[in-house]
């Protein structure tokens, strides 16, 4: 809670920069704010459950951990994205709120305890971010971007406030303990209007965390948005939304489990084959990133589908592993797009020789995202399918092993691209320091994943 | 007469007598603070939205396509449709249970108080959050880059 109080207050600060004339400092305050934050956390971590305003907000082990991966990665994100704040200064301040204000809304998604909070959440996270997609007002792309995602989420949100309405009106009450129990209570003499509502749900969320087929706005959008946004997007974002999903299903819902477990699974099946084999067709990165993002989904869903309550401590290493890779992508991929509005693999022709460390860097992050051991992708991929192969659903685990087979073409079409063609321009790439340290960091931060993956997951189980 | 009056002015007038007797059910209905609402937020902000709309299309008569006779039969057809499905499913529902005489506060505005600065607190306050972000938001989207250039 204090984390949320202090990570709002921060938005206000960043708001202030504008008169008060300290711009300059705003990366730096919002990262020391961020580290303030997790501070926080980490001292109520383990200690006795919280819940706050009579249980709207619920800051339980599984919401810290949640919180402080969302604190630490938006740290991460801050510091990749400073140099692009300082690239383009106008509008600094308001884009700097509006990046808090997202995190803020990602915080109350992932320790909501009442629905009115879950939807406050999920709106606040939207706003901002249909305003970030749009906010390189030059580019065209950028515009069509904001565009689209502002209509696909408005959609969207209808659909999740009608679940909400009628899981209201069924339950009478929007507590999701208080909804659990009172599936536990009539199991039997449900109305069918209740069950309408959890699809509702289901299909809110499922375009949230852009599962398969609801997800057709994600590879526009996140082509369209300025890269800094789109690993916003594809990192911070994406673990609010899959933490919201979890909670919602598995303490809200779980006694309805044989309703929304087949659909849930035809879903997950989609989301692991289709935009797999989409991306193979791509030629461009961005895409290629999104597409895998939402590939990444299918894995996370693959586990929650397996067991919908125990499988907090996998969803959080995988999530983790993956942002840890998407942001070192991401970054790479910004300082080597400079200008341009699209980037293409050709981009990375020769990278090797002319930045070894962002070669290095980006290697391993797609080494990562592709599963490959000992970086961390490959335990979180592990993880999940043993969960799943623990629970029975081999035939799943089947379909997800050969899509992260098809996941791994595509990935190395990119590394093959930076250690075998020659360069476009053979002028080596300027890189500022701090963008040096951060990949330093981004590629430790991936070895320790990797080789202490206990850690990560005995946190919360 | 909101729907069959030539000047699209004329019916959006209309339509604000509209919100205004619906508005004047929940008074019936013993909804003072749904009243207030409905009035605020219809009859205010989207009429507003309305006008603008009609007179940025600059609408008239001679502009408005000519609808072929097929178009108009479909259209019919389909409206005809979706009223025998809407009557339908309204014979289908259970009828509700005959509600007790209900507590004549219900609705009324010092009740909703109490629970939105009560029970609902946390939400009413991030719901400002939420409006500082939208505003945020449209000044950044609005502003036009040249102006921030002089300053």
């Amino acid at each position: 809670m204090n984390a949320l109080l202090v990570i709002c207050g921060l938005s206000i600060v960043s708001l202030l920069a504008e008169i008060a004339n300290f711009k300059k400092w705003l990366t730096a305050i919002a990262i020391i704010g961020l580290l303030v934050a997790t501070a926080t956390l980490a001292l109520e971590w383990n200690g006795e459950v919280e819940t706050y305003f009579s249980h709207m907000l619920v800051f339980d082990n599984v919401a810290l951990a949640f919180t402080g991966l969302i604190a630490v990665v938006s740290i991460l994100w801050f510091w990749m994205a400073s140099d692009y704040f300082q690239a383009q200064p106008q509008h600094r301040t308001e884009r700097t709120s509006l990046v808090i204000f997202a995190i803020v809304g990602a915080i109350l998604m992932a320790s909501y305890n009442n629905m009115a909070m879950l939807f406050l959440g999920i709106e606040i996270l939207s706003l901002s971010l249909y305003v970030l997609a749009g906010s390189n007002k030059e580019s065209l792309l950028s515009i069509e971007a904001a565009f689209k995602y502002f209509l696909m989420g408005s959609f969207a949100t209808g659909f999740l406030l009608m679940g909400i309405a009628l899981l209201y009106g069924a339950t009478g009450s929007f507590d999701i303990g208080t909804i659990a129990l009172f599936i536990t209570e009539h199991n039997h003499a449900l109305p069918s209007f209740f069950y309408a509502g959890v699809l509702l749900l289901l299909v809110g969320l499922a375009f949230k965390i852009s599962a398969v087929p609801f997800h057709f706005w994600a590879p526009d959008v996140y082509g369209g948005a300025p890269t800094t946004v789109t690993a916003f997007m594809s990192t911070v974002v994406k673990i609010g939304a899959l933490a919201a999903f979890y909670r919602m299903f598995s303490i809200g819902l779980v006694g309805t489990y044989s309703t929304w477990s087949t659909i849930l699974m035809v879903i997950t099946v989609l989301t692991l084959v289709l935009p797999n084999i989409t991306a193979v067709y791509q030629s461009h990165v961005k895409r290629i990133l999104a597409y895998s993002s939402v590939g990444h989904v299918g894995y996370i869903l693959l586990a929650f589908t397996a067991d919908p309550t125990a499988s907090s401590g996998v969803i959080f290493y995988y999530l983790a592993s993956y942002a840890v890779s998407s942001i070192a992508a991401f970054s790479v991929l910004h300082l080597v797009e400079g200008n341009s509005e699209s980037i293409t693999i050709e981009y990375f022709n020769g990278l090797f020789k002319r930045n070894p460390l962002l070669a290095v860097g980006l290697t391993i992050a797609l080494l990562s995202l592709a599963g490959i051991p000992p970086f961390p992708g490959f335990f979180g991929k592990y993880m999940v399918f043993a969960l799943a192969i623990a629970k029975g659903y081999t035939p799943l685990v089947i379909v997800a092993v050969v899509t992260s087979l098809i996941g791994v073409y595509y990935y190395f079409r990119v590394i093959i691209a930076m250690y075998f063609q020659a360069p476009q321009q053979a002028t080596p790439l300027p890189v500022s320091g701090s963008q040096r340290a951060l990949t330093f960091v981004l590629i430790v931060l991936s070895f320790v994943l990797g080789i202490f993956p206990d850690a990560v997951l005995s946190l919360i189980q | 007469m909101v729907v069959v009056s030539k000047s699209p002015v004329h019916s959006v007038l209309y339509l604000i007598i509209t919100f205004f007797t619906i508005a004047g059910h929940y008074v019936l209905l013993n909804a003072e603070f749904l009243f207030i609402v409905h009035i605020i937020v219809y009859a205010g902000a989207i009429m507003v939205l309305f006008l603008y709309v009609i007179m940025m299309l600059n609408l008239n008569i001679e502009m408005e396509p000519h609808k072929s006779t097929m178009l108009k039969f479909a259209a019919t057809i389909c409206a005809g449709l979706l009223l025998i499905v809407l009557v339908g499913s309204l014979k289908g529902t259970e009828a509700l249970p005959a509600s007790a005489v209900a507590d004549p506060d219900l609705g009324s505005v010092q009740r909703l108080g109490k629970v939105m600065f009560d029970e609902f607190l946390l939400p009413f306050e991030i719901s400002s959050v939420l409006l500082l972000a939208a505003m945020v938001g449209a000044v950044m989207l609005g502003k036009s880059e040249k102006a921030n250039d002089i300053l």
